[in-house]
């Protein structure tokens, strides 16, 4: 069947569905016969059953879904201050039984509908934004933190077709973290380009992105490689950011077996080029799966450094609830293996509000007028999406 | 046995494999002390971490405890906790490094490091020692080459070492040999 019939049908059956992005294409997961709600109370027993030491397994062996920012900070002990929320679920996964491979390319055409998308509104403006990275800076100086990323979230009242969305999206940004996830009350699109979690066996990758740079007609990936060179800014972000995974990783991994496979290398995509590390381990024997989410989520590379510190300033900062972003969405195979990416660049659907969520950040010379715009070109292309 | 006192830092555990290396070594929060730990090991390291000395009076106090009783060795914010305890003032720099490789050299003919030498190594650090300091056997043994900033620290009598760059860190050239001197020492 052609990837335009099957993701016709899939639309028509008004069936819940994941499709995440694979090397070559895309997966279709769909026929969800288990649906998990995590919330602090069973979100460890989840970790703890769901993978065993089975050898032989199906291909919809897995559970499929994500975890939200503050799920995780509460599996790691970081506790929150009251913030605003919509009540969205701290996390969810789905036993897929039925896989279905799609080709990259995807096409969809989305039957004509009224379209009802308000203006996006950010809830913190440039002089807010200004005042919190100036606070933050001042704990820089005092070594509280050596970076940290403040969040900004766009919000508007819409109704979307997420199919539709994530079609367009794959068009524009062929993402190698991209996923969708439509259920019947919310839906997540994404096109998040950061791989957290690659685990297979006992090797377990880590490829963190800092540094990402708007193409144009003069730069080439050569040139993109040297313009990162010799930015002492980016270097110095991209530096910390390698050393704490190393140590993330240097937590569940035999001594001596967390390497960098590829130092400060350049990755082309469609509109930009990011800046990529790729560190690598061995798992130590006795790990688990809870022992791993624990240690690298959420992903230090969208949070800052040192990890607690910098996040028990960004929890009592924000107002609001981050839900799904800079959480992790991927997938865990009942014989312990798994994906996850980090949850950046995404829509989230959910009782007729879009709202994406941007950051960037802080270090020592960086200047809150240009972190701003970054956030504010990173969200565009999202919202563009609208229009 | 060598016990890592970590001050819920995201460089600790690369300390942690780099000693591993050379020794047994276990490493809990410091506030999650493990006084089993405490009296079985040989050396205790005392971790980088955010903030600053005086925000971790338990470390202090196990520092003041154990100090010439057993090899004691701070890295980053553990060099300045070590500095602290003996009486002196860290302070914020101008300039601050995070993240940086810079060279470091060896400014002591009693350092267990050869005179003269320079190292490349990686700096995380906002503050650091207000000099003039002076404490009895104790010795600034590396400085930074521009800056002339303190870069590591030796009081060879009663076996306690410390460096404000981080020794674990991949920007940091021949960081286990670093490790492995002052382990010897």
């Amino acid at each position: 069947m052609s990837t335009n019939k099957i993701l016709n049908d899939i639309n028509l059956s008004a069936k819940p569905y994941v499709i995440y992005k694979t090397s070559n294409g895309f997966d279709l997961f769909t026929d969800f016969s288990k649906k998990i709600i995590l919330s602090n109370n069973n979100v460890t027993n989840f970790l703890e059953t769901i993978s065993s030491n089975k050898k032989k397994i199906k291909k919809t062996d897995l559970y499929i879904g994500f975890f939200g920012y503050e799920l995780l900070n509460y599996l790691i002990g970081i506790k929150f201050p009251k913030q605003k929320t919509n009540f969205f679920p701290k996390g969810i996964f789905y036993k897929p039984e039925t896989l279905i491979s799609l080709s990259e390319n995807l096409s969809f055409k989305a039957p004509p509908s009224e379209k009802k998308n308000k203006q996006f509104k950010i809830n913190i403006d440039r002089k807010n934004y200004t005042r919190i990275f100036n606070k933050f800076k001042r704990k820089i100086k005092q070594g509280e933190t050596y970076q940290i990323k403040i969040c900004t979230k766009y919000k508007n009242k819409s109704k979307i077709d997420p199919l539709d969305f994530f079609c367009r999206l794959s068009k524009s940004n062929l993402a190698p973290e991209a996923f969708l996830i439509k259920d019947k009350n919310y839906s997540v699109i994404s096109c998040s380009p950061e791989t957290l979690i690659e685990k297979k066996g006992r090797s377990i990758i880590t490829k963190p992105i800092a540094g990402t740079l708007k193409k144009n007609t003069s730069l080439n990936k050569s040139k993109a490689l040297q313009y990162f060179r010799k930015n002492i800014k980016e270097t110095k972000e991209h530096n910390m950011i390698v050393d704490m995974e190393r140590s993330d990783l240097s937590r569940i991994c035999i001594p001596g077996s967390v390497k960098i496979k590829k130092e400060k290398t350049i990755e082309e995509y469609k509109d930009l080029f990011h800046y990529v590390s790729l560190i690598k381990g061995k798992l130590n024997k006795k790990v688990k799966t809870i022992d791993i989410v624990k240690s690298m989520m959420p992903g230090g590379s969208v949070i800052g450094c040192p990890k607690v510190s910098t996040l028990n300033l960004l929890n009592n900062q924000e107002k609001e609830n981050r839900n799904i972003y800079t959480g992790s969405f991927g997938y865990i195979k009942f014989n312990g293996d798994m994906k996850f990416n980090i949850i950046i660049r995404s829509i989230l659907n959910f009782k007729n509000i879009s709202e994406i969520s941007v950051a960037s950040g802080v270090v020592i010379d960086s200047n809150a007028n240009n972190e701003f715009n970054e956030n504010f070109i990173k969200a565009k292309a999202l919202i563009d999406l609208f229009k | 046995m060598i016990y890592v006192i970590d001050h819920k830092d995201s460089f600790t555990h690369n300390v942690v494999h780099q000693l591993s290396l050379f020794d047994e070594v276990r490493c809990t929060n410091y506030d999650e002390i493990d006084n089993r730990y405490l009296k079985r090991a040989s050396t205790i390291v005392l971790s980088p971490g955010p903030g600053s000395p005086k925000d971790y009076p338990i470390t202090s106090s196990i520092y003041k405890k154990f100090k010439g009783k057993k090899k004691i060795f701070g890295i980053c914010l553990g060099f300045q906790q070590i500095l602290f305890c003996e009486g002196a003032n860290i302070v914020q720099q101008k300039q601050i490094y995070h993240g940086f490789q810079s060279k470091v050299k060896v400014v002591s003919k009693n350092s267990v490091f050869k005179n003269k030498n320079i190292y490349k190594v990686g700096r995380y650090h906002s503050l650091k020692l207000e000099e003039p300091f002076y404490s009895k056997n104790f010795d600034i043994t590396m400085r930074c080459v521009i800056s002339g900033s303190a870069m590591a620290l030796e009081n060879n009598f009663d076996k306690i070492y410390g460096f404000q760059f981080h020794p674990e860190s991949f920007l940091t050239i021949n960081g286990n040999l670093l490790i492995k001197k002052i382990l010897s020492a």
